[in-house]
């Protein structure tokens, strides 16, 4: 569709600086015309996240003006913004659970008469396809559904911009079409639409024009996107040319590392999760799990790292490790990057240093018993320097490390202990192309160094840049193996949707 | 819309400095607050104020009194610091210290003349005793974390509960199987071979504080040098990245438990072996729950933990010589120090919120986003 010119939303010369040296918005313009879906791209810190708080509210300007249909508006509170016909879909859902979805709509709208509220919630979830019912309880929804009821409420507040900060971050394939879906309706309806994302291939799926941000200033102004290509946005939001495929040099295969058969893994409530799982990974070769999030990825990995209990046979260099708790296992040459890197791979409160000891506690002692200081402060500035993490000091917190400064800090981690076999899951999700590449690279150099590496991947990009073969998981089920020579994005794709393309399923073979 | 008086930041750990300097800026203010509480008596604020902190630290005999309490003061609040650094909410200690104070009575009670310990030299009395009663503090704290674990029972219920049951068990002995002939219900007066030894002439302060001191110094070493301490504290700020890293929570948090219990139940035979020399009702004085307050007023570190229980002890001693001197209630006293601990446990706020106060026109300086 082509955009109106009618500029729906003008920021002239925004400045946000924080404390004394940061300065996070440089003096940027930034205009939105009615009926756009326009793409906000950049790397992590490249002050998105800032321009968009300071949009609707959240953070004051330092300096700059801001014109909603050609008039100047103050707006320095959400309600101002709202007022504006600005909304905002974050990272993080703002629901209350066991609310249901008209519950949740007209919640902070003062005193609403429920049945027109919840008819007129009806007739713009049927306009702009939303299909959600307003009677369901939101903690009953999937991912995808919770951020359609976000979208209802800003378009029950009447909003005409909608900003939505990653929207696919944390949705399925299947639910990206859904949302792209619902998103062109609203501005075939004359809305306007703002992505804030870092995924090309997004852009140009979705967006109609984009800006991109690098270090807090504006490098490229509302392009056209069926002017640009990939490579000419990757160039501009991270200042140089970047390799978005990478080499696969050929390795010999090794012999098999870690050998997992049948393994079946149960939720609480007794639903098969994992369902007879049996795989090997070779020395030297890059195995990866492609599949929608949530069909048994994470409840796999943790069983095999003996976090969550399974049945089955799991073995690391022909030792059975499948009785042995998650310690011995690492002992046992494993290492694991977890896909919840913030929940579960760090402990914020703690500094880079104690982090970069997590799970190698047992090795820098003394005696077993006694740490020792000065090899675990060397261990830290080691991996921040090896890894490049931008941190001032290995004594700051690891809560104030951005996403892919904490990865590299995760990833150095386990690559420093050289385990025999890796399980690495969603390795590069949330991260800019720039990190993306590093982490590639340190990827292909540990399989270069002959470990066995199990990649869990959502993104088929990164699975076809990185495997030597791919399974596909579907429902707790390995819809088989392929090697990367005889795999193709469409025979993928497909066995990801739970076509049994090969007969894997119906022949039972692992 | 009005401007903040705080603006958030990122969080920052303070240095040593500025704790320093905020834990003086709470005693100020709680002491000039304290001020208003002296307007109805006929007497210097000021003047009480010396008082107390004199007859609390410069004389012989008040520093002997203020030391004594600081001891089991001190153990208590090192035991908070374990159990609650290993994300162990355990609120128990006082039964914990009563059952060390049981334990170690019934253990010297045999060294009466005709008992079966009665030929065994004072170093050795006093260790076993310390034994027992680390044992059975350990044990008792134990099984409220054995419980959590393994059946996911909630251990503040637990806990305080089982405080109840201490008290009653203690109750139940002074006045029945260990009571001694006479009026009061308490037992018979230990033999002085248990006795903790005076420290010097004049005064009765006695050995507790040694043994207080070097427990500190040893929570302190292990909690910093030491792999499980390491452990500890990674399970009680993220007992997911713990088990993940190949702790195995479970056993840690009971081990935690365990010394943590261990160290309440020392402070228990510092109240029998130094102070009282027989068990006797009502003999803690709620020091198993001043004891938390000071570990939180010593910021979950057994170095603040000994300064703190110090200051707090001395406070306590204080009070009651002002009282007795110029007739204004200690009740004062305690109001100061709750307005102490309440200006130190706000002053936290200082490290994710930056006072802008009188220039609120300035520029907020916020968390940066991406």
């Amino acid at each position: 569709m082509t955009p109106q010119t009618h500029p729906l939303l003008e920021m002239r010369g925004i400045v946000k600086r924080f404390g004394a040296g940061v300065l996070a918005n440089d003096h940027i313009d930034f205009v939105v015309v009615q009926g756009e879906v326009h793409a906000l791209l950049g790397e992590n810190g490249a002050g998105k996240s800032t321009l968009m708080q300071i949009l609707y509210g959240m953070y004051q300007r330092d300096a700059g003006d801001i014109y909603v249909d050609g008039l100047p508006v103050d707006i320095s509170s959400v309600s101002q913004a709202v007022a504006h016909g600005i909304g905002m879909v974050h990272q993080e859902f703002m629901l209350v659970e066991p609310f249901n979805v008209l519950e949740n709509v007209v919640l902070g709208q003062g005193r609403v008469a429920l049945a027109p509220a919840r008819a007129r919630l009806l007739a713009l979830s049927a306009e702009f396809g939303l299909d959600v019912s307003p009677d369901v309880r939101v903690e009953d929804l999937t991912i995808g559904q919770r951020q359609r009821v976000e979208i209802l409420k800003l378009l029950f507040r009447g909003a005409r911009l909608l900003v939505l900060d990653e929207p696919t971050a944390v949705l399925t394939p299947t639910e990206v079409n859904g949302l792209f879906e619902v998103l062109r309706k609203l501005v075939a309806r004359g809305c306007s639409v703002v992505i804030v994302t870092h995924k090309l291939q997004e852009i140009r799926a979705l967006a109609d024009r984009v800006t991109v941000l690098r270090q807090g200033r504006v490098v490229a102004a509302g392009l056209c996107v069926d002017e640009t290509d990939e490579a000419t946005m990757a160039r501009a939001m991270v200042g140089r040319d970047v390799l978005l495929t990478v080499d696969l040099p050929p390795m010999a295969r090794g012999e098999a590392v870690l050998e997992v058969r049948d393994l079946c893994v149960a939720s609480g409530q007794g639903i098969a999760l994992v369902n007879g799982v049996s795989l090997d990974v070779r020395a030297g070769e890059v195995l990866a799990i492609a599949g929608v999030d949530g069909n048994g990825q994470s409840p796999f990995a943790e069983a095999v790292m003996g976090l969550r209990p399974a049945q089955g046979r799991v073995s690391v260099c022909g030792q059975r490790v499948d009785e042995l708790s998650p310690g011995a296992r690492r002992g046992a040459g494993m290492g694991y990057l977890p896909a919840d890197r913030r929940g579960v791979g760090r402990v914020m409160e703690l500094s880079l240093e104690a982090n970069g000891l997590l799970g190698q506690q047992g090795e820098f002692t003394r005696a077993r018993y006694w740490l020792s200081a000065r090899r675990v402060a060397a261990h830290a500035e080691q991996l921040i320097q090896r890894f490049k993490v931008r941190a001032s000091s290995a004594q700051q917190l690891a809560g104030s490390l951005s996403g892919g400064n904490l990865q590299k800090l995760l990833l150095g981690r386990e690559f420093s202990r050289q385990p025999r076999f890796l399980l690495l899951e969603q390795p590069t999700r949330g991260l800019d192309v720039g990190a993306i590449e590093s982490v590639w690279g340190e990827i292909l150099e540990q399989r270069k160094a002959g470990a066995a590496i199990l990649l869990i991947s959502a993104e088929l990009e990164e699975v076809f840049n990185l495997a030597d073969r791919i399974a596909v998981m579907y429902q707790g089920r390995i819809m088989g193996v392929l090697d990367r020579a005889s795999a193709t994005m469409e025979l993928v794709g497909q066995m990801m949707g739970g076509q049994d393309v090969l007969g894997t399923v119906a022949e039972q073979t692992p | 819309m009005s401007r903040p008086w705080f603006v958030k930041r990122q969080a920052v750990r303070a240095s040593a400095v500025q704790q320093a300097a905020r834990l003086l800026g709470a005693v100020l203010a709680a002491t000039l607050v304290g001020l208003l509480l002296f307007l109805p008596f006929d007497v210097n604020p000021l003047q009480a104020y010396w008082t107390m902190l004199s007859d609390a630290f410069f004389t012989v005999r008040g520093l002997s009194n203020t030391l004594n309490k600081t001891a089991p003061l001190i153990l208590v609040g090192l035991a908070t610091v374990v159990a609650w650094r290993a994300g162990f909410g355990y609120l128990g200690f006082e039964g914990c210290l009563l059952l060390g104070a049981v334990a170690s009575t019934s253990v010297a009670l045999q060294a009466l003349p005709g008992g079966p310990l009665a030929a065994w030299p004072w170093p050795l009395l006093v260790l076993v005793c310390a034994m027992a009663a680390f044992l059975v503090g350990g044990v008792w704290a134990g099984v409220v974390a054995w419980l959590r674990v393994r059946y996911g029972g909630n251990e503040v219920l637990m806990s305080l509960m089982s405080n109840y049951l201490a008290v009653f068990l203690l109750q139940y002995l002074v006045s029945g199987p260990l009571r001694a002939p006479g009026d009061l219900p308490q037992s018979a007066r230990l033999p002085i071979s248990t006795w903790l030894p005076y420290l010097w002439d004049g005064g009765r302060a006695h050995a507790g504080i040694l043994l207080a001191l070097t427990a500190a110094l040893l929570v302190w070493h292990t909690m910093k040098h030491l792999r499980i301490g390491y452990e500890w504290v990674v399970v009680g700020l993220n007992p997911r990245a713990a088990s993940y890293g190949g702790i195995p929570v479970g056993r840690r948090i009971m081990l935690a438990a365990f010394f943590s219990g261990g160290l309440a139940a020392l402070a228990g035979i510092s109240d029998v072996l130094g102070s009282h020399h027989r068990l006797l009702d009502g003999m803690s004085e709620g020091v198993g729950f001043v004891g938390m307050v000071v570990a939180l007023l010593g910021k979950l570190s057994a170095a603040g933990v000994a300064v703190s229980a110090f200051l707090y002890a001395g406070m306590t001693v204080g009070a009651d010589s002002m009282q007795r001197q110029s007739q204004v209630p200690s009740s004062v006293v305690v109001i100061v120090q709750c307005l102490i601990i309440l200006f130190v446990l706000a002053s936290a706020l200082l490290d994710r919120y930056r006072w802008v106060g009188w220039r609120r026109t300035a520029t907020p300086q916020t968390r940066e986003g991406g």
